[in-house]
């Protein structure tokens, strides 16, 4: 095996065309080095795309949130901007591992890998995140989404390197958060982890619910169906019923006959209503 | 480590608790065995392998990163501080005097990659609370004391260096 | 000032703190060889051939042993059922079937993972009920070919490694004159040891000797299972011990040290091996899985008229210390509360999968935990509120455990259960937690309580104690520091109390085989109270004699000298004093250096011989008492548990160095919430399902409350200045006080362990 240091873009996507599959992207390394010393991975070389300040960096582009791919998860917990505006993102990264994992994991890492119980992706997806993916013949853009949702784990092609992460952040009268089940308080991979972003009307009714979920048997995916099931619903003396959309969530994102979907689906609905009254109690304090 | 054989090195220029390398390491090393082996450092230790326990646990640039996990070929221009760079020759750190006054120390296996884990949270957060405390800790695992000794070291250190 | 009671400084803390303390698996030596072992990759199979051709061609690989290259007999610690490497059949996923030297590690574990193992596998037997159920197959065919050690009889039988019964005749009156009848069934898994040092060896074979340099919690049980294996005698092997990174019992027996030293002799080279977590997880003696069944005669006043109890344990595929461990239901029921007549029979069953074996606390905290579990099910049963009832049900001083032996001081408990309520109160915490059920707020709240009554480990201990020629003293013992600080901290401030010096004078050696008498090594709590009455023996001969020569010195009678701060002094005349080391000086140079040696068994407790069959622990020597109470509140959306509060009286003979005592209380309960909440070994068809640390779950800093402690001291005359066992304890009660504080939480019994988020939303639901 080699080892290949690149500098910029341009670089790291010369290497990744010379070498196809055999060349495997390093960046924090938490999946590829204990794969590789496992021996479940033998890549010709490693691409160490570190060093790449292109990557790097948190910005505010036109209202947008734009996160470089080696934004690490240590970064997305603490800084202001994302605490801000993509609120359960920073709890997502906050979540991961423990802080050794969080100083070098990246959020380019999390999304390649999509593992199903990545954290981060279910509140990446709630924030409609935007993925620009670059390879030596050109850049295309594509909605995490479409990204996760192919044959393969995902729709990254082996020339290509995912650059940059654009996300909508919350509104007005919006609120959003994170909450993952683990057996344990940290170092746990998500038996089931949701994401939900919530706007509420003047009017007091949902007018905006976007839900995804984690640590299914899927890659990590919205639920449209509990999505819409929470449209059009009153808030009633600061709280939100949220009984129809969390039996819809629970069949639709744990319909598998497992002994862990069984679990799943009984958890859903009441973490449901837990994250949601919490988006609703932030909405009113931020009213009030 | 690495599988044997049809592994080509890299160099890096790295800065181990003060001091100046220049290295060529195995694609695959990992910096824990380039740490062990290269430079004899055998304060962070051999576990789990896997980045799961923290007994590893070295500061890179300052912050906590497992090496039994970390490939040696990304350390180039990085600064390490291993626990042999706590105190060197001199004396104990308060932290690490904290440690033994509070008998925070038992089997010891644990107790390189705590300290790590805890000297660079009492440079970001001067002030930690217990709850900052325990949750910097996860990724450190002590099968020995249950942690609160070594929780209470902590407390104690920050308060003190805080006088 | 005494060196009693105070927490002086560990002897190796500056050490560890700066990471200079060579553990095990830090030590090196020149030209030293690697070796790694190839692993069965099934449970269970009929070895058809072992191909090692594709590690030899591996750069580096020496050479590729199997079992037609090593010693062809079996050996073990009771039953000499294992052999070196194996021949004919695999028992075990991760069974060593060759050893491969190379010039490298990375060589040597290459070359072990190329090794190809033709295997014919077979179903393997995953459980004991699979073991127990008629016509199963057998895991050792040949197990009646098997010798025992010393002849003796342990009840074995085709997959029953060893069968103990108590049986006291009849039972069927006391059932039939019974108000009700309660029974359970508790299951509880496996539970590794998970220290973080690796197990390791480094051999060399140099003047026909062999020396192997370890970090192990019993050098002279290493010593004596390398003979067995080698076939050598024990003194042809010298072990020399290291810096141990924890043990909690998977460091008791010999794992790649005979394999190491045989390849030393065969290469004239050092030779160094050294497990990787799969490895280490695949093949640590864990806490055996179990299963117990109790069936009490109870009558309306709550008096136990008679209990049966039947219990199955997991040898898993041989048979380790089991046969041993096999004796301790014995002392757990019938013991600390009356039960009337019991009838006991504990069988330890051969399983296809990783022998089980010693993890701090043998078998008590799922024998705790049936026992306490029942207790709570009879006080429901009878509408009796559960402390009253414990309280009612307490044995008194003199009653007699099953095995005839009298519990001399049981009343302990009693002033145990009250010292809790002080600190924490039963009543008014049952009336919030009853309280937390009508809320309606979501959280459920929920408190338990377990006791228990636990030994301190007999086996023989030796230390000599020397006076230095500067006045300072080293204590030389083969006790093994692991951690606990019993050998670092306790030890020396037993030969300092002795020899009217600072812990801080007093320098202990490490464990060699060579330069000491036996040692039985870190286990059961031993060591404080063992090894620390050999020394305090040696240096009261040591304090003898520097009391004789300091009299002719000082032209005093020997009566009149007082021996403090290193200094020997006449009494009632400050000036006519000489230092320890003038005295020692002195000495050397007339009548020699000034040292004494002393050794120490604790002597088997009386007891009736003819109690059980099949019993090799036979008392439960120096007793000590045990009261743990757990608050907790469970989330009934997710099924989580959080341990709220934790409270610890534990009786313990003198607290010498009470921060280190501490210690092992708290890291023992946190041991204990791991096996109760969230680790998991699960086994499925003969393999581990859990294969990493994250995997496995154990507590994490965020996870452990601190342990509120009570320590009650009531010295014991055999102990060094009181001392009895204190470290193991602490783990045994856990899961059973806080399974009993979940299942009042939930309103339904969870008797199964691990408590898992699924198994708490299951028992609420059928609480509804």
């Amino acid at each position: 095996m080699q080892f290949c240091r690149v500098r910029s873009v341009a670089e790291a996507v010369d290497e990744l065309s010379r070498w196809g599959t055999e060349g495997h992207i390093l960046a924090g390394g938490t999946d590829v080095m204990p794969q590789y010393l496992r021996g479940e991975r033998a890549p010709a070389v490693l691409i160490d795309i570190g060093g790449i300040d292109g990557l790097q960096g948190i910005s505010d582009v036109g209202g947008v949130t734009s996160i470089g791919a080696l934004v690490t998860m240590r970064r997305l917990a603490s800084a202001s901007l994302i605490e801000l505006r993509n609120p359960a993102l920073a709890q997502a990264a906050g979540a991961v591992g423990a802080w050794q994992t969080q100083t070098v994991a990246t959020v380019g890492g999390n999304v390649c890998t999509a593992a199903a119980s990545a954290d981060t992706l279910p509140a990446l997806l709630v924030a409609n995140a935007q993925l620009t993916l670059v390879s030596k013949s050109g850049r295309r853009r594509m909605e995490l989404g479409e990204f996760l949702d192919g044959a393969g784990a995902t729709a990254l092609r082996p020339t290509e390197l995912l650059r940059a992460i654009e996300l909508e952040p919350i509104g007005d009268r919006a609120a959003e958060g994170y909450i993952k089940v683990g057996r344990r308080s940290a170092m746990e991979l998500a038996v089931v982890g949701l994401a939900l972003r919530l706007q509420v009307a003047p009017s007091g009714v949902v007018s905006d619910a976007r839900i995804a979920v984690c640590g299914v048997t899927r890659p990590p995916h919205r639920v449209p169906s509990a999505e819409t099931a929470l449209l059009g619903t009153q808030i009633d003396g600061g709280r939100i019923d949220c009984a129809e959309a969390g039996a819809e969530l629970a069949s639709a994102a744990a319909p598998e006959r497992s002994e862990a979907a069984r679990y799943r689906r009984r958890v859903l609905p009441g973490l449901l209503g837990r994250l949601a009254n919490r988006c609703v109690a932030d909405i009113s304090g931020a009213d009030g | 480590m690495a599988a044997a054989g049809g592994e080509q090195s890299v160099s890096i220029r790295l800065v181990v608790n003060e001091r100046p390398h220049v290295l060529d390491v195995g694609a695959g090393e990992t910096l824990l065995g380039t740490l062990r082996e290269r430079l004899a450092l055998t304060g962070p230790k051999e576990a789990c392998c896997e980045g799961e326990c923290g007994a590893c646990s070295v500061l890179v640039d300052g912050a906590p990163v497992a090496s039994c996990i970390a490939a040696a070929g990304s350390m180039n221009g990085r600064t390490i501080r291993t626990v042999e760079g706590l105190a060197g020759a001199g004396e104990l750190t308060v932290l690490q005097q904290a440690f033994v006054s509070h008998a925070a120390v038992q089997c010891g296996y644990c107790t390189p990659g705590v300290l790590m884990v805890l000297t660079a949270l009492l440079d970001d957060v001067p002030n930690p609370s217990e709850a900052d405390i325990r949750q910097a800790l996860a990724g450190n695992i002590c099968r020995c004391t249950g942690y609160q000794q070594i929780v209470e070291a902590a407390l104690d250190a920050a308060g003190a260096a805080s006088l | 000032m005494s060196a009693l009671g105070a927490s002086p400084a560990r002897s190796d803390a500056d050490a560890k703190l700066r990471g200079e303390a060579v553990f095990g698996a830090d030590l090196t030596r020149p030209g030293m060889l690697w070796a790694a072992v190839s692993r069965s990759p099934v449970a269970a199979g009929q070895i058809r051939a072992v191909n090692t051709r594709p590690a030899l061609a591996i750069d580096g690989v020496l050479e590729v042993l199997t079992a037609a290259d090593v010693p062809d007999w079996r050996t073990g610690v009771i039953v000499s059922d294992t052999p070196f490497l194996a021949a004919d059949y695999v028992a075990y996923e991760g069974e060593p079937l060759a050893i491969v030297v190379a010039d490298s590690r990375v060589a040597a574990e290459a070359g072990a993972s190329a090794v190809v193992a033709d295997i014919g596998p077979i179903v393997p037997i995953s459980t004991p009920e699979q073991a127990l159920a008629p016509g199963a197959r057998l895991v050792h065919p040949e197990w009646n070919r098997f010798a025992v050690a010393g002849g003796a009889d342990i009840g074995r039988d085709g997959n029953v490694v060893a069968e103990v019964v108590h049986d006291p005749g009849d039972l069927d009156a006391a059932f039939a004159a019974a108000d009700l009848v309660v029974e359970g069934t508790y299951r509880t898994p496996r539970q590794y040891q998970a220290h973080l040092e690796p197990k390791m060896a480094l051999a060399v074979f140099e003047s026909g000797r062999y020396t192997i340099e370890v970090s192990h919690q019993y050098p002279f049980r290493l010593r004596d299972r390398i003979a067995q294996m080698l076939a050598v005698k024990p003194s042809s092997l010298r072990v020399v011990g290291h810096h141990i990174g924890g043990g909690f019992g998977a460091k008791l027996d010999v794992s790649v040290e005979a394999f190491a030293a045989l390849l030393a002799q065969r290469y004239r080279r050092p030779v160094r091996m050294q497990h990787r977590a799969l490895e280490e997880r695949l093949v640590a003696p864990c806490r055996a899985n179990a299963l117990v069944s109790v069936r009490s005669a109870v009558r309306g006043d709550g008096t136990i008229l008679a209990t049966e109890v039947e219990i199955v344990s997991d040898s898993g595929a041989y048979a380790n210390n089991g046969p041993a461990l096999s004796a301790i239901p014995m002392f757990v029921f019938g013991s600390i509360y009356r039960v009337g007549t019991a009838r006991i029979r504990t069988r330890n069953v051969y399983t296809n999968t990783a022998p089980t074996g010693a993890y701090r606390g043998v078998n008590g905290p799922w024998l705790v935990f049936a026992n306490e579990r029942h207790m709570d099910a009879i006080a429901d049963a009878l509408g009796r509120d559960r402390r009253e009832y414990r309280l009612a049900s307490l044995s008194q001083d003199g009653e007699l455990m099953r095995n005839g032996q009298p519990l001399e001081e049981v009343s302990i408990l009693h002033e145990a259960f009250e010292r809790v309520d002080e600190l924490a109160p039963w009543h008014a915490i049952s009336e919030r937690t009853a309280a937390s059920k009508s809320s309606g707020d979501g959280v459920l709240r929920g408190v338990g309580q377990a006791a228990s009554v636990w030994l301190t480990n007999p086996m023989p201990g030796h230390a000599t104690v020397k006076l230095n020629e500067d006045g300072t003293a080293t204590v030389i013992t083969s006790a093994t520091e692991n951690g606990s600080g019993a050998v670092a901290t306790g030890l020396r401030q037993i030969a300092a109390e002795t020899l009217g010096l600072s812990a801080d004078d007093v320098m202990v050696t490490m464990p060699d085989t060579d330069a000491t008498g036996y040692d039985a090594g870190s286990q059961g709590s031993r060591t404080t109270h063992v090894v620390g009455r050999a020394i305090a023996d040696a240096a009261a001969e040591v304090r003898h004699q520097v009391i004789d020569h300091a009299a002719r010195m000082l032209e005093a009678a020997p009566d009149d000298l007082v021996i403090a701060e290193g200094t020997v002094t006449v009494a009632g005349v400050p000036a006519a004093h000489l230092t320890l080391g003038q005295v020692a000086q002195a000495a050397t140079w007339s009548q020699g250096p000034i040292a004494a040696a002393a050794s120490y068994v604790t002597p088997t407790p009386p007891h009736d011989p003819m109690c059980a069959t099949g019993m090799l622990i036979k008392g439960w020597p120096t007793p000590t008492y045990h009261l743990h109470q757990a608050e907790v509140s469970v989330d009934p959306v997710t099924g989580r548990v959080t341990v709220d509060r934790y409270v610890v009286a534990q009786e313990v003979g003198r607290a010498i160095h009470p921060a280190a005592l501490a210690g092992q209380i708290q890291g023992g309960v946190a041991q204990g919430l791991g096996f109760a909440l969230s680790e998991r070994v699960d086994i499925d068809h003969g393999r581990y399902v859990q294969r990493t640390f994250k995997d496995h779950g154990l507590p994490l800093a965020a996870d452990v409350p601190k342990v509120e402690m009570i320590v009650m001291e009531h010295p014991d005359s055999a102990g060094p200045y009181g001392a009895k066992g204190a470290a193991e304890p602490p783990v045994v009660p856990v899961a059973a006080a806080v399974a009993n504080a979940v299942s009042d939480a939930i309103g339904a019994p969870i008797d199964t362990l691990p408590i898992t988020l699924e198994d708490v939303l299951d028992a609420l639901e059928r609480a509804q």
